[in-house]
């Protein structure tokens, strides 16, 4: 490999114009972000893809399945198992002009990368006064719901939404991650991407690339009167089997993904709240700082008159994931998300 | 007495396969669960795996210095007491099922 990049291809978008628009392709999200990813290393030769065991073997979560053999052994490759050394690699490629998609393998393992990620990739942009953008899209395959053992689901959210200059994003749908890792990818500021795990086997339709809504937009899933439900990753999937279950009991919920945890849509979040005059967020997280307490700042700030109820949060418990067959008892249940429904519907 | 037959597990993270380096044990050996049946070697590390369940080894699956595909049988067990959950090879975690959830909450839908 040179040290510096090549220069990048011309305009990425190849498709016809007036091409009659054919029927998307149904796949899992794990083929939907394999694609996003073989369409960001066919359109930018800068583009790099590594870490553990990403190449050869094509992922744990047959994510990067094929990637190698199509895009060669110096565009996708195995790292060693260091996870500070596969995003200290991405710090050195980026300021060579490569724009690196790393992966750790599992959030639990973001851990030992927290100080490459804090303290150079948040911040080489901001140090260098420009000099040195670091257009790195950091995936980890993160939040529970299977059943995995310890250090295999953890939540991270709020701790990277946390540091100023990342910017933290976390699909629902397969079409959601094909969309968002192909902007994160594209954006010349540092992503972190986190792909929730229990949704990996999730088909979907996924829409050829496109016009995407800008990074820090929200999006209504189910639209509806009595309150609004916001979620993301896997909790959306979630709040949609309890907006269904609601709505057999004549109660109308409205379900907002919020897609980007950093920055956060506070404009379309407000939007809905002045619609429902209620709202309820749910994560996995633990609730003491997590990000629900966030949203729902960011709730009464820009929409208190819309209030009818304060905001309610339904998240995990302050206690790291229970591994195994413990963990459902841990993730929000209908049940527990219902309730928080019915306290602000009677407040 | 049920017949378990071991298959090859998941050593680390999406290890497809491993080669026997050495058996701790032979046909007809009573084993205690837990107890060291066979050293293996991944592309990671050598490994001990030990018995899932107590009983008699009744077959072993592969010569020394064989090498297995994650899920290919590894060593049939005659089981002492009653069968132990079934230990399947996969992924680390499960895939989650899509069953619709059970709920116990109903809602009032507020007044008009």
């Amino acid at each position: 490999m040179t040290t510096s990049a090549p220069a990048a291809r011309g305009e990425r978008d190849g498709r016809a114009d007036g091409a009659a628009p054919a029927r998307p392709a149904v796949l899992t999200m794990q083929q939907a972000i394999n694609r996003a990813l073989a369409e960001a290393l066919a359109e930018d030769p800068r583009t790099l893809v590594f870490g553990e065991d990403v190449g050869r073997l094509g992922g744990v979560f047959r994510v990067t399945d094929g990637l190698q053999r199509r895009f060669g052994e110096d565009r996708v490759f195995d790292t060693p198992l260091a996870e500070s050394g596969i995003v200290g690699l991405a710090v050195g490629l980026a300021m060579n002009g490569w724009r690196p998609v790393p992966e750790l393998q599992f959030d639990g393992f973001a851990y030992p990368a927290v100080d490459q990620i804090v303290n150079q990739v948040a911040r080489m942009h901001y140090r260098t006064r420009g000099a040195a953008p670091m257009p790195v899209t950091l995936r980890v395959p993160s939040f529970g719901g299977i059943r995995a053992p310890e250090h295999h689901g953890e939540s991270l959210e709020a701790l990277f939404a946390h540091v100023p200059g990342l910017k933290v994003c976390a699909p629902s749908s397969p079409a959601e991650a094909h969309q968002l890792l192909l902007q994160s990818v594209r954006a010349d500021d540092p992503v972190v991407y986190l792909e929730p795990k229990a949704r990996y086997w999730e088909r979907g339709p996924v829409p050829d690339d496109g016009p995407a809504p800008p990074v820090g937009t929200s999006r209504v899933v189910r639209p509806g009167r009595h309150a609004t439900l916001v979620a993301w990753g896997a909790m959306v999937h979630r709040c949609l089997q309890v907006a269904r279950l609601a709505a057999e009991d004549g109660v109308e919920l409205e379900v907002v993904d919020l897609r980007w945890l950093k920055p956060i849509d506070a404009d379309g979040l407000a939007a809905s709240v002045a619609r429902t005059r209620r709202a309820v967020v749910v994560h996995e997280a633990p609730l003491t700082a997590g990000l629900g307490a966030e949203v729902a700042a960011l709730v009464q700030e820009r929409a208190f008159r819309s209030l009818a109820a304060p905001v309610q949060r339904v998240t995990g418990f302050d206690v790291p994931y229970p591994a195994g067959p413990l963990e459902p008892k841990y993730l929000p249940t209908v049940d527990r998300v219902l309730l928080a429904v019915q306290r602000v519907l009677e407040f | 007495m049920a017949e378990h037959t071991f298959l090859l597990p998941d050593l680390g993270e999406g290890l497809v396969e491993a080669s026997v380096l050495a058996w701790l044990v032979a046909p007809g050996d009573t084993v205690e669960r837990n107890q060291p049946l066979v050293e293996v070697e991944t592309a990671k590390s050598a490994v001990e795996i030990p018995s899932p369940h107590a009983g008699t080894v009744a077959r072993l699956h592969a010569a020394e210095g064989a090498t297995l595909a994650v899920g290919a049988p590894l060593v049939t067990i005659d089981a002492a007491a009653g069968p132990d959950a079934a230990a399947g090879p996969g992924i680390v975690g499960t895939v989650p099922d899509e069953e619709p959830p059970a709920r116990r909450v109903r809602l009032r839908p507020p007044p008009e």
